[in-house]
């Protein structure tokens, strides 16, 4: 490769990040390298592991997947090098560390080093664990273009299971990332192409977690919808913008500053607006979304109701973090009674049941907040479980004195 | 190479401001490769949780880092660091090679980039091993800087695996006939080596021209280079004003922290510590000045001569035997190419 003369000056702009120096990475010739991996819409059959692998492929920002295996979020990155691998020519790459730990950590040092690329990486359970120290340092860090897609598993290893139960990523809700939930093919690999444009927009730069639950979506196959590469990029590049902070390249900066506790109060302050942004942006990048493929985009709720059941309605919630108490408030300020399903041990009443029971607290006449637990370490909740999680519901409203918190399998409270 | 008087004059990355112990030799230490870097590539360093970081990167004092008292015109002076956990500095330095790399293998980037990480010894070689070595062994183009004071001096001066033995820290504590502590060092050195760096060296900024051309010669280094840097701490060793740079030509001389410089491919030598033990400084002349040895050694009043304390005398010719395996190791290690 040749390289051409240095003749544009660089311009100096200062932030309050320090100096960012403009031009010194010329994002162009990163888009101009990516290699489309799909040139029309087209229908394919894939996993849940391989969607979010494809729309991360798709992206031009990204060009280095750092990783590390873990059941069962491990073919994601198979899938990533199994793509990079046949183009050896290409620009991408798949850095594989000795741990989760160290790929946080590479994230940490990646994303600052150029504040305009993505750098996306899967894990789950006892690896999202093993990233702790370093999500939380990411999760305050400012840098959205951060991205780990947690694959569900239940986390701890006394006793182990692997199947797909969200206690890892409801664990790490104090971290500071966007918290998505995902469910079936089409959305994960949809909602893993919005969330950079949600966690790099200027107003949030906060970095995203979107997650989906292990082997029931990150196994199975379904029929897919795939974009073009050139489709997406037009619709990220509506929305994600040259990072107005320098970079560790570009810019003479001082990044990962220690504070007194004076000065602690400020970041933690701003961190929480960034975080409270997202209420603002994630529907218009959601109605874009839809505008553009014709698929439903990144909402609150994802939602589906059942008339035939007479007056009962369900909401699934789908972004865990911010928690959006607002449009719960909304939803369920009619309602007479709530029962919040957690599939996450708790030893309390359920992480979903306590920021349902703090959004509904405030309503003059607030609905009574019943709580079950229901699809443990990833187990089908069947029928008779609903059924039996429902008569609870019923016998409240009925003025039943009912035991809250109960765990539900196969039809039965135990 | 540039000669050592144009290196010493260049301007350092490492700027007044910083709440370092006088005295402290990360501070010289910094202060020199500093000035080594300013040498028309852009700069990065990574920093892992240290006094390094503490007493340089917290706001809203001064930073201490930077080139000049504002922004550099030129890109090639820029400065950029990024500190995170104790553990993360070679990989924070890795991920920054790699995006520069991949940003220049497609034109994106045109003006070189240099990275170094810096860690202490307590966050390279014990809770950091496992990143530091597999840095090493993914054989990352930077340079590699461990800060060694053979404390967790952040948290209190406590044990870290590259004590000297018979140190008294503050979780191997001195204390009735318990002479301080009791493991031996981590071959660190031999680790580095093993794993697959491409320069390894052990070098104190008071060989100070031998310093600078080292720090010089890593930054040119196609692979992996790391950089042991025996580091006197004036609060953990607790040694008097003024004696930094003495103790550190010392330790080095008497066999504790040898000088080593090691290429692969070339093999190395240690510098300025014959294999003779009878050639060397008595390892008694580095202990005496440090009160983390006063448990082991004393001053005789009438003669002025370091003799071990009564009781200590096994223990003592027990350092003395390690020291002189220490040197025995490191010649050995030499010969590797």
């Amino acid at each position: 490769m040749t390289t051409p003369e240095l003749t544009v000056p660089l311009l100096r702009i200062q932030t309050r990040s320090g100096e960012r120096y403009d031009s010194a990475i010329d994002l162009e010739r990163v888009r101009a390298a990516h290699r489309p991996l799909h040139t029309a819409r087209t229908e394919v059959t894939a996993d849940g592991n391989t969607a979010a692998a494809i729309a991360t492929l798709q992206m031009w920002r990204a060009v280095i997947y750092p990783g590390f295996p873990i059941t069962p979020s491990t073919k994601w990155i198979e899938t990533v090098a199994a793509h990079v691998a046949a183009q050896p020519d290409g620009i991408k790459r798949v850095k594989l560390l000795e741990a989760e730990h160290a790929v946080a950590d590479y994230m940490a040092g990646a994303a600052a080093a150029c504040r305009d690329l993505v750098f996306p990486t899967a894990t789950s359970s006892v690896g999202l664990d093993h990233m702790t120290e370093t999500t939380r340092s990411l999760g305050a860090s400012g840098l959205g273009n951060v991205m780990i897609i947690d694959v569900y598993r239940a986390t701890a290893n006394y006793p182990l299971c692997i199947e797909g139960d969200p206690s890892d990523t409801l664990a790490h809700r104090d971290d500071g990332f966007i918290q998505i939930a995902a469910r079936g093919k089409q959305q994960i690999y949809d909602t893993v192409l919005q969330a950079p444009c949600l966690g790099m927009h200027p107003d949030v730069m906060t970095p995203t977690m979107p997650g989906y639950y292990g082997i029931k979506d990150s196994h199975r196959n379904a029929r897919l919808t795939v974009e073009a590469d050139s489709a997406i990029h037009a619709f990220q590049d509506r929305w994600i913008r040259p990072c107005p902070l320098p970079g560790l390249i570009n810019g003479d900066t001082a990044f990962g500053n220690c504070v007194t506790s004076r000065f602690f109060q400020g970041f933690k302050l701003e961190q929480k607006r960034r975080m409270e942004k997202v209420f603002e942006v994630l529907p218009a990048i959601g109605g874009d979304f839809e505008r553009t493929f014709g698929r439903p985009g990144l909402a609150f709720f994802d939602a589906a109701g059942w008339p035939e059941s007479g007056g009962v309605d369900l909401a699934v919630v789908s972004m865990l973090t911010p928690f959006p108490s607002a449009a719960v408030r909304e939803k369920l300020r009619r309602a007479r009674a709530v029962l919040v399903v957690n599939q996450a041990h708790h030893m309390g009443r359920g992480h979903l049941t306590l920021d349902v029971a703090d959004a509904l607290g405030n309503l003059p006449s607030a609905p009574r907040v019943l709580s079950a637990f229901a699809g443990l370490g990833g187990a089908d909740v069947s029928e008779s479980t609903w059924e039996a999680m429902l008569d609870v519901g019923r016998r409240a409203l009925a003025g039943e004195d009912v035991a809250d918190g109960r765990i539900y399998h196969e039809g039965a409270a135990l | 190479m540039s000669s050592y008087k144009e290196t010493a004059t260049r301007e350092s990355c490492f700027q007044p401001g910083s709440t370092l112990c006088p005295g402290c030799m990360e501070s010289v230490a910094f202060q020199n490769i500093g000035r080594v870097t300013d040498n028309g590539v852009k700069t990065i360093f990574t920093i892992g949780t240290s006094c390094g970081e503490v007493s340089t990167l917290a706001f809203p004092d001064v930073v201490a880092w930077g080139r000049g008292n504002a922004p550099p015109e030129a890109f090639e002076k820029s400065f950029s660091i990024i500190h995170n956990v104790f553990e993360s500095a070679p990989t924070l330095a890795e991920s920054i090679r790699d995006v520069a790399d991949v940003l220049t293998s497609c034109g994106a980037l045109q003006r070189p980039v240099q990275v170094l990480s810096f860690s202490g010894d307590g966050g390279a070689i014990a809770i950091g091993l496992r990143p530091l070595l597999h840095t090493i062994h993914r054989r990352t183009r930077i340079t590699i800087t461990v800060l060694v004071n053979e404390f967790f001096a952040n948290t209190g001066f406590q044990y870290s695996p590259a004590a000297t033995p018979f140190s008294d820290t503050s979780t191997t504590p001195a204390v009735g006939p318990t002479p301080g502590n009791l493991n031996m060092p981590l071959d660190y050195v031999h680790l580095a080596i093993a794993a697959g760096a491409d320069l390894v060296a052990q070098i104190s900024p008071a060989h100070g021209k031998l310093f600078m051309k080292t720090v010089e010669k890593s930054l040119e280094c196609q692979g992996t280079a790391v950089l042991f840097v025996p580091a006197p701490c004036i609060s953990g060793w607790k040694y008097d004003d003024g004696r930094t740079v003495e103790l550190a030509l010392l330790g080095a001389r008497c066999g504790i922290f040898p000088t080593f410089i090691w290429e692969r491919g070339q093999g190395g030598a240690v510098k300025d510590c014959p294999l003779e033990a009878s050639e060397r400084p008595r390892i008694e002349e580095f202990l005496a000045p440090q009160r983390r040895f006063a448990h082991l050694v004393e001053t005789r009043k009438d003669t002025g001569e370091v003799v071990a304390r009564p009781g200590r005398e096994q223990t003592l010719e027990k350092l003395r035997a390690w020291t002189e395996s220490n040197v025995e190791r490191l010649y050995a290690l030499a010969k590797l190419k």
